[in-house]
């Protein structure tokens, strides 16, 4: 027998389809992720706002590199606060030597400048980018910045300035959010099983969208996979809970940079979805508790650049980080009630609406009880010896090698109104 | 060939050997009777399931815990798929009229997985208020009539 001893050793995953909570859980990340389509769709339009802006004599050669920065980068997209169907993504220009001398706001006019023609809806300055709005509601944050020269690779000054007029709180911010997302990365590679079983999934969803919809584009059958690990699949999740839970808040919020920072410190492989998901929010809480503890508020830095302070804005005192740390631990609480069994159906539905969100919390439970109800029609669904269902392709594939495993006979349910 | 109806032995020695949670409770041989009583979870939440079959009969199924919860104003009924009556209703597993159960079948195989099936979809059912698991209602209760 040939024993292969040099071959690469590949992480595989946990599938979130074996287990009923992952199951929904998945399907809720799947509802408030960006669509595979948009997805698609981000690459093109970072390569045409970049020639766009290349064509502008003010910027002819001077873009040094033009790259996703934040949740793009980290394949962490999920939808907007308030909303379920719109999405920020975020570039970073890195402009050259022209540039340098320059003032904060200045720079940003010029950008604004630019772009002023650029065919979408809408184009808005803000205080540190200038940002796109496609009808299709995808937003671009587009953010100039000047390589901070003798740094790591892309550590960079951001500008910081709200304009109109120039102002004394205008400033060059230090941040490196490229060597941020290849720390992330790096801590979190790809769980081969996992982004399988998730991207599978997601082609089907597109194919029977594509079915009922004739007018979209037709669906490749291979494409990247897009949520590479379950940390980032638990992580979505967990930003969409922030989002529903500061839905109404008015002031800032726990920023998704400091959340994707503690996603990558847990990262672990091979653990379940719902236990990833309970891991990573355990964790803030213990930094936060520890934090309170000692009088201090949270301090979150880029790991690869110190003066990149992620909780430069957030939070403003100590009982702002100790309310997260109690919305934490009650979605803590909650997920391992489920897990143990306690609750009932009907009030999953409940916990589920009110931490992940009414609309795709219905939705991704109507996905599953479709899944579910057609594998009862055909006789499908396989249950293992301790009466847990298995999902229905994994079940088919384990019922052949193990006796382990039985499958029900088809049957027809029948009964008397009462 | 023909298989023979199975004895109340038969039935007990499978379901030990497929689902040993469910324990055998008030065996009676004579009358060829028995109890199954069982905690299983095939999705979400833990429920206490009773089995109730004598040979030749139909096997009754009910949740003994916890309680049902049911949709009032739902268009499958309050409580789908079962037999009344309301205050102690019986799982409706199979179609009577489509002869998918008779005594020479395990349950082990048959009504347990059923089982299984009717709590996955009453879950989805109690989440969406949509019964996806197919089935019709109709009004004459399960008569198997199996000469042995």
């Amino acid at each position: 027998m040939e024993v292969i001893v040099n071959a690469p050793f590949q992480l595989q995953g946990r599938n979130p389809f074996d287990d009923p909570l992952d199951r929904i859980l998945a399907e809720v990340a799947l509802s408030t992720q960006l669509p595979p389509s948009l997805h698609r769709q981000a690459g093109g339009r970072y390569a045409a706002v970049r020639k766009h802006l290349e064509a502008d004599p003010a910027f002819e050669g001077q873009i040094e590199h033009f790259y996703p920065q934040g949740s793009m980068a980290i394949d962490a997209t999920i939808s907007n606060r308030g909303t379920d169907d719109e999405y920020d993504l975020d570039i970073i220009s890195q402009l050259g030597g022209r540039f340098r001398g320059m003032e904060p706001l200045t720079i940003l006019l010029e950008l604004e400048r630019a772009l002023a023609n650029y065919p979408v809806q809408k184009i808005v300055r803000q205080t540190r980018c200038v940002t796109l709005y496609y009808s299709d509601r995808m937003h671009l944050d587009v953010t100039p910045a000047l390589r901070a020269y003798g740094m790591l690779d892309r550590e960079s000054f951001i500008t910081h300035a709200k304009g109109p007029r120039s102002s004394a709180d205008d400033r060059f911010v230090d941040m490196n959010a490229y060597g941020f997302a290849r720390w992330y990365n790096n801590r979190t590679p790809l769980e081969l099983r996992m982004a399988k079983a998730m991207h599978e999934h997601w082609l089907r969803l597109e194919k029977n969208a594509v079915s009922a919809d004739a007018e979209v584009d037709e669906v490749p059958d291979q494409c990247d996979f897009i949520v590479k690990n379950t940390a980032t699949l638990a992580l979505q999740l967990l930003k969409r809970f922030r989002n529903i839970r500061y839905a109404t808040y008015d002031g800032r919020i726990p920023p998704s940079v400091m959340l994707s920072y503690f996603a990558g410190l847990a990262a672990q492989p091979d653990m379940t979805l719902s236990d990833m998901l309970i891991r990573q929010a355990k964790w803030i809480v213990g930094e936060i508790e520890l934090a309170s503890l000692y009088g201090r508020k949270l301090h979150v830095a880029n790991p690869v650049c110190p003066k990149d302070v992620f909780t430069d804005r957030w939070p403003e005192n100590i009982a702002q980080q100790n309310e997260f740390a109690r919305h934490l631990k009650e979605m803590i609480d909650g997920l391992e009630s489920v897990k143990r069994g306690d609750l009932f159906a009907d009030r999953l539905m409940e916990w589920l609406r009110g931490h992940f969100g009414d609309r795709v919390v219905t939705k991704a439970a109507d996905r599953m009880a479709d899944e579910i109800g057609n594998g009862v029609q055909a006789a499908e669904q396989r249950y293992s010896r301790k009466g847990s269902l298995l999902l229905p392709t994994a079940g088919a594939i384990a019922a052949a090698a193990s006796p382990a495993i039985v499958s029900a006979k088809p049957h027809s349910f029948y009964g008397v109104p009462i | 060939m023909l298989r023979g109806v199975l004895t109340i032995e038969e039935q007990r020695a499978r379901m030990k050997a497929v689902w040993p949670m469910f324990a055998a409770r008030s065996l009676d041989r004579a009358s060829q009777s028995v109890r199954w009583v069982g905690e299983v979870r095939p999705q979400f939440a833990r429920f206490m399931l009773e089995i109730r079959y004598q040979v030749g009969d139909v096997p009754d199924v009910r949740v003994l815990k916890p309680a049902l919860v049911r949709l009032p104003e739902n268009v499958e009924g309050q409580l789908p798929h079962v037999y009344p009556p309301t205050d102690d209703p019986t799982l409706c597993l199979f179609d009577p009229a489509l002869k998918q159960w008779d005594p020479t079948m395990e349950i082990a195989e048959t009504t347990v997985p059923w089982a299984f099936d009717w709590i996955a979809c009453y879950e989805m059912w109690l989440m969406t208020g949509r019964w996806t698991g197919g089935g019709r209602h109709g009004s004459v209760l399960p008569s198997v009539g199996f000469a042995s």
